[in-house]
């Protein structure tokens, strides 16, 4: 098996006082050692919940309903709390979205950083802990790292504590790093540098990384494979290529229409009508149908499946059944 | 700390000393009850009318109330406080007798609450609504309704009437007052009141707290390098609350004082409580001003402490008085 992480049939649900939220609804991927694999979304369509649940760091509400999770070649899907302590931060790591609140404000951020050193090496002598420390902080380019080792969070900016927030998740080397909308809290100028930074250093160590954003132009700038989601599902794979150059779903279409980007010269921001759809009860069929200004009747019925168009390229739209009428993004129907 | 801290701080405590003293001056003298009596026992009753002028104003208490407090600060100011109305002895000499046995049982009910409290805290947030968390949260809501005097009866009844395990009442027996045992038998009672009527109060505090600080953020870090739950808690959420608990337990110096105050009372315990209650009682208004003086400075020096202390223990705090910028 090449493959350093699979996920199959992920299901999330959410306990809330009105029922139950289905956040992640059947959501399989694989990744790849080395490789750069982004997930994009909307707000709320369960992409940090994905992400959270891969690690078990769900909420105490929520609980992984279906589907299996095998990193590394073990199925890590039944492991206990103990055990699965021992792979994080070790085997995967995670980054999030929030630097400001993500580090303790009492302790300072070497101290952090050598705390998570230490975790999975208990016996290593003092000097070399913090040698690590200094060369990870070096690594995630933060300057001075003598001088900053000793500071607290707050004399750090956003960027820096989001640089120092990766020093810790890359403390021990991790095969993979989820990060989980990691430039979403900064200013954009911080932005490219911290998806810079992450690149350079996926590069350099070779880590396999999900990215996670509602952003396409963000995951643009960074991933090799691009995954769309909807309403907790995966809608849309394929490469960064064809996601970008041919996309197949209108959904996919859509977020494309609305980077600000593309919108130059135009009066006014395209964006997609409507609003996703309450997880709690899913409609039938297409999630997306609602706002699906190409849907079709069976989108009301039935889910479409995931139609393959190329050897890494998958959708799921009922306008890829052969027996649908031929629609091009943005173009309309054709025949 | 500059120099216009401190000054600011001496201020503030100068001022709330001086409105103190006007206060509790004031009051005392316009309560109904007499001074001769606690002075002159119960020859008051057979002294005339002239007689009784001339003794107050032997005692300095026909002049009018304002004119009786600048005589009262201007004695203080010199170091002399006056007689008790009730011992016959100078103020000073009369609580320095039962000064050190409310330090004792204040200062053990003090130290003990508030390390257990922290104890039982953590421990429910360890076990966060699993059973043994219910449980201990039922028992003390439960056992914080409960009256101190109430309390005190109760385990009276129990503990020394019934079993005579403990004695009843004081801080020793008679003739043993250097016998460590015997004190220590004394205390027992009055410190699981002092204890248990303010435990849950704290405990619950730390509790919540704690789970607060479990739900951050930084958390959710925490747990993703693999950390393991105990370090978390006890090394991170732990220790981010302690800035705010020491300053709590500066805060909270009056409020075990209080309830040791009470259960002095309860306990006929030889403390400056019970001393405290007798010179309101009986009038005794020298030795009322001292007591209350005491008092108030303890509480008003034990905040600006917490307050400093919480500026001084925060980092964040700390680290904008270092750069000089004006952070949160």
């Amino acid at each position: 098996m090449s493959q350093l992480l699979e996920v199959n049939d992920l299901r999330v649900h959410i306990d809330s006082p009105s029922g139950v939220v289905q956040a992640v609804r059947g959501v399989s991927f694989s990744l790849a050692p080395g490789e750069v694999l982004g997930i994009v979304g909307e707000s709320g369509c369960g992409k940090s919940m994905l992400c959270r649940a891969i690690m078990r760091l769900l909420p105490r509400s929520a609980r992984i309903a279906a589907g299996s999770v095998t990193a590394d070649g073990k199925d890590i899907t039944g492991l206990s709390e103990r055990e699965m302590g021992r792979l994080r931060g070790s085997l995967f790591s995670m980054v999030f979205q929030d630097p400001m609140t993500a580090l303790n404000p009492t302790v300072t951020v070497g101290r952090q950083i050598a705390e998570a050193v230490l975790v999975h090496n208990p016996r290593l002598p003092r000097a070399k802990v913090r040698a690590r420390v200094l060369e990870l902080m070096g690594l995630v380019g933060i300057r001075e790292p003598e001088v900053r080792a000793d500071q607290y969070p707050c004399q750090f900016s956003g960027g820096m504590r989001q640089r120092a927030v990766m020093a810790i998740a890359l403390a021990n080397n991790p095969k993979i790093l989820l990060a989980d909308e990691p430039t979403t809290a900064l200013d954009v100028t911080i932005q490219a540098q911290i998806l810079d930074l992450l690149r350079r250093i996926q590069q350099q160590l070779g880590t396999a990384t999900v990215l996670v954003s509602h952003d396409l132009g963000v995951v643009a700038r960074a991933a090799d494979r691009v995954a769309i989601m909807y309403a907790g599902k995966i809608v849309e794979i394929g490469t960064a290529e064809e996601i970008y150059h041919d996309p197949r779903h209108p959904y996919t279409w859509g977020l494309l229409a609305a980077l600000p980007a593309l919108a130059r010269g135009k009066d006014h921001l395209q964006a997609i009508p409507g609003m996703p759809p309450a997880l709690i009860d899913p409609p039938p069929g297409d999630a997306f149908a609602w706002r699906n200004e190409y849907a079709l009747d069976i989108d009301y019925q039935q889910e479409p499946p995931m139609f393959q168009i190329s050897d890494t390229h998958f959708a799921a739209t009922w306008l890829l059944d052969p027996r649908a009428p031929k629609i091009t993004r943005g173009g309309g129907a054709n025949g | 700390m500059t120099i216009q801290y401190l000054f600011k701080k001496a201020l503030l405590f100068i001022g709330s000393v001086l409105l103190l003293s006007l206060l509790v001056f004031t009051i005392s003298r316009l309560a109904p009850s007499d001074p001769l009596q606690s002075y002159y026992g119960e020859q008051v009753e057979k002294m005339t009318v002239e007689e009784k002028a001339r003794a107050r104003e032997r005692l300095g208490l026909d002049a009018s109330i304002p004119v009786q407090y600048l005589r009262w600060a201007g004695s203080a100011l010199r170091g002399d406080f006056g007689l008790s109305y009730k011992y016959k002895q100078p103020v000073t000499a009369v609580i320095s007798q039962r000064m050190g046995n409310t330090l004792i049982l204040g200062g053990l009910g003090f130290v003990l609450t508030f390390v257990l409290a922290l104890g039982l805290g953590t421990l429910c947030a360890w076990f966060e609504d699993r059973w043994p968390d219910r449980l201990i949260c039922r028992v003390g809501t439960f056992s914080s309704c409960i009256p101190e005097f109430w309390l005190s009866l109760v385990l009276i009844l129990v503990f020394s009437v019934t079993l005579r395990w403990l004695p009843t009442s004081g801080a020793y027996s008679i003739g043993k007052a250097g016998d460590l045992e015997d004190r220590a038998a004394h205390l027992v009672l009055p410190l699981t009141v002092v204890v248990l009527s303010h435990l849950w109060y704290y405990a619950y505090m730390v509790r919540n707290k704690l789970l607060e600080e479990v739900r951050s953020d930084y958390v959710l870090l925490l747990r993703a390098k693999g950390l393991p739950r105990g370090r978390i808690l006890l090394g991170h959420c732990l220790r981010s609350i302690l800035p705010s608990y020491l300053g709590l337990m500066a805060i909270s110096v009056p409020h075990i004082l209080g309830g040791t105050y009470i259960v002095e009372t309860v306990f006929s315990y030889p403390g400056i409580g019970r001393l405290s209650y007798e010179s309101a009682r009986y009038a005794d208004y020298n030795l009322l001003m001292v007591l209350c003086m005491m008092t108030g400075i303890l509480v008003i020096l034990c905040s600006i402490l917490g307050q400093v202390l919480s500026e001084k223990i925060d980092p964040r705090i700390r680290a904008a008085q270092d750069t000089g910028e004006v952070a949160l």
